[in-house]
């Protein structure tokens, strides 16, 4: 799997490096009188990544395939987890911090070990409110309000 | 003003009601940061810098950004200690740079010594971290007035001295450690050039004018990058807990372990100040040199005291060393110590020779909090060890749901922006998968911490040659830093290439 992934990743940032010292070539030259403009450093890093995704190219393809090792991965959980952090972020300036962070850690922890209803709705609320009260009644800062209607 | 007043000033600083406090809060996250396996002192210090924004944001700068960074390195150093713990008790090491204490450590444990193994090891990281630190303040004048003298020319090379350093030690590959250095230089030129005010690879995008912001990276690559591992790949459940019996060590325990703590802070503290070889390396040289030194080296192994006060001592001490680069040259030589200096230019500090001259008060007051933190680790670390080995026992089911949390509020309540949150998932599963395949990370966050600083010296340098790339070979000291940095990259290739192992220093 991972020489898979370094091939890859070599393609990928060789296109990268190509994109990136082309769009420095775009970058207008010095404002004033200045031999080195803008472009200048950006252009030596690109061609830099550019040769180095090549050498490791060069390295994946010469070294030898190793022994697969079956990992048991976890796919369900994580996406489960992913998605809702995701939705968590979407309806955090929505719905508010309050009650977007104690339903994604209500879900997270479900999701994580199943049961004990009880005590991860009291660890999300005690987490939830803890944080929005120090932060927002002791501290003075502001974090996103309930704003549905 | 001497050394000697200046520390007292620091003392000063540090000794103020809510500095004391935040040392303790830092040294006692610090310490469970350790212990905790999955959040390292990376991942740990980067969690934290959201949260100690929030908590100095009535404060004046000055004192705010003197308050944080003594929480964070308290972290830092604090997680030195509590990585002994886990290795001595469930042979799993909190973080990597325990890995060798380990080795005799829990055969200690297995033998019913597990109270003299992780007294000792508290003892050891003390002596050190007090070596360390007076090793810091008699170096810090000096260094930086020869820093002062710099141009940028000499800058631009001792920068890139720093990063081919990291590289040269970092992960397997070194290709693959270049290439997340170069992706990090990369990925820190978005944004508005300082320069000129002209925007690059921004697209028109207004969240990007202002650059990726160091911290989101930071926090997604490390922290989240280790929740998404976690929850990915089910780990089988750790053995069960060796029992502490008796916590002080007794007089010929002392006495085995007083040379090997001796040699082991100093060759820490060596190597600590070198850019690149942190407290993993060190630890590692500590055991070895243990082994020769001793008189029955077979012995090592099977829970010779030497193999646990040496590496626990080397480690301590490294940390201590590794601020010396960074307080005096402004150069992270370390992954944490990079996440320490973007702490601290959120601030608007700059990390540097004038850093004593500027902010005497941030910079004396670090130092001498963390004579005073080492104090509170010890005593924290000798009765308490028993509370602290509890909390390996954290149900993961709520830790890692809260670290989500965390990183969360810490970068939304900095940001102000969504868009960074949406970062911190992407930058998760890159790290996930650039650490899964060997792709160090920590280059990557010191190559972002600084680019644009490599980038404004290279201009400066190059605006005074007018043009002539020659600049940077001509300046006799320039040149010796460049030397040194291609040594770094080349020797490791050449002992490769005739078929040596060489030791590579993997820090999480």
């Amino acid at each position: 799997m991972s020489k898979t992934f370094d091939k890859g990743t070599g393609i990928i940032l060789l296109i990268i490096s190509i994109l990136f010292v082309l769009e420095s070539l775009k970058i207008s030259g010095s404002a004033y009188g200045s031999a080195i403009g803008p472009k200048t450093y950006p252009l030596i890093l690109g061609i830099i990544l550019g040769l180095l995704s090549l050498r490791l190219l060069y390295e994946s393809f010469k070294s030898k395939a190793e022994s697969k090792e079956k990992a048991d991965f976890d796919y369900k959980k994580f996406g489960v987890i992913f998605i809702s952090a995701i939705l968590y972020v979407f309806l955090l300036e929505i719905i508010g911090y309050v009650l977007s962070t104690f339903l994604f850690l209500l879900i997270a922890f479900q999701v994580m070990e199943k049961g004990k209803i009880l005590s991860t709705i009291i660890i999300s609320a005690i987490f939830t409110f803890g944080v929005y009260f120090m932060y927002v009644s002791l501290l003075g800062g502001s974090l996103p309000k309930f704003s549905l209607f | 003003m001497g050394t000697i007043q200046f520390l007292m000033d620091g003392f000063a600083t540090a000794l103020q009601w809510h500095n004391i406090l935040f040392a303790l809060v830092g040294v006692i996250i610090g310490t469970a940061v350790g212990v905790l396996p999955g959040i390292g002192p990376m991942s740990g210090v980067a969690l934290l810098i959201p949260v100690t924004a929030t908590l100095t944001s009535g404060m004046p700068t000055e004192s705010a950004a003197a308050s944080s960074i003594i929480l964070l390195a308290g972290v830092y150093y604090g997680a030195m200690y509590g990585g002994s713990t886990t290795s001595i008790l469930l042979n799993t090491p909190g973080e990597s740079s325990s890995v060798v204490t380990a080795l005799d450590g829990y055969q200690m444990a297995q033998q019913g010594r597990a109270g003299a193994a992780l007294s000792i090891a508290a003892i050891g990281s003390f002596v050190a971290g007090i070596i360390s630190l007076i090793g810091l303040v008699l170096l810090a004048e000096p260094l930086s007035n020869i820093a002062l003298e710099f141009g940028p020319a000499e800058y631009f090379s001792l920068m890139l001295l720093g990063l081919c350093a990291v590289s040269g030690l970092a992960g397997k590959s070194m290709t693959k450690a270049l290439i997340m250095t170069v992706l990090g230089l990369l990925l820190g030129t978005i944004g508005i050039d300082a320069v000129s005010g002209i925007a690059r690879f921004t697209y028109d995008i207004p969240v990007l004018y202002g650059g990726l912001e160091f911290l989101t990276i930071a926090v997604g690559l490390f922290a989240l990058g280790e929740v998404f591992k976690t929850i990915l790949e089910k780990e089988t459940e750790d053995g069960s807990i060796a029992k502490i019996s008796r916590v002080l060590p007794t007089k010929k325990d002392l006495k085995d372990s007083a040379k090997p703590i001796a040699r082991g802070s100093l060759l820490g503290f060596f190597i600590g100040v070198l850019p690149g070889a942190g407290a993993t390396l060190a630890s590692f040289f500590s055991y070895i040199t243990e082994k020769k030194f001793s008189k029955n080296p077979d012995s090592f192994g099977k829970g010779n005291i030497a193999g646990v006060a040496g590496p626990e001592s080397a480690n301590n001490a490294a940390s201590g060393g590794a601020m010396i680069p960074l307080l005096t040259l402004g150069i992270p030589g370390s992954g944490t110590t990079a996440i320490l200096m973007g702490a601290l230019i959120m601030y608007n500090v700059q990390p540097g020779p004038l850093l004593f001259d500027d902010h005497p008060e941030i910079a004396w007051g670090l130092i001498a909090s963390m004579f005073f933190g080492n104090l509170i680790l010890l005593i924290l670390n000798m009765p308490l060890v028993k509370v602290f080995a509890k909390i390996i026992q954290t149900p993961k089911k709520y830790l890692l749901p809260i670290i989500i949390a965390i990183s969360f509020f810490g970068v939304y309540a900095v940001q102000y922006s969504t868009f960074d949150l949406y970062l911190i998932l992407a930058c998760g599963i890159f790290g996930y998968l650039f650490t899964k395949n060997d792709y160090p990370v920590a280059p990557l966050v010191l190559a972002l911490v600084l680019g644009p600083m490599i980038e404004n010296n290279m201009r400066r340098a190059l605006t005074i040659s007018n043009g002539e790339w020659s600049i940077f070979v001509t300046s006799p000291l320039s040149l010796v830093f460049l030397i040194i940095a291609l040594a770094w990259i080349l020797i490791p290739l050449i002992l490769k290439l005739t078929g040596k192992k060489v030791i590579v220093n993997e820090e999480e």
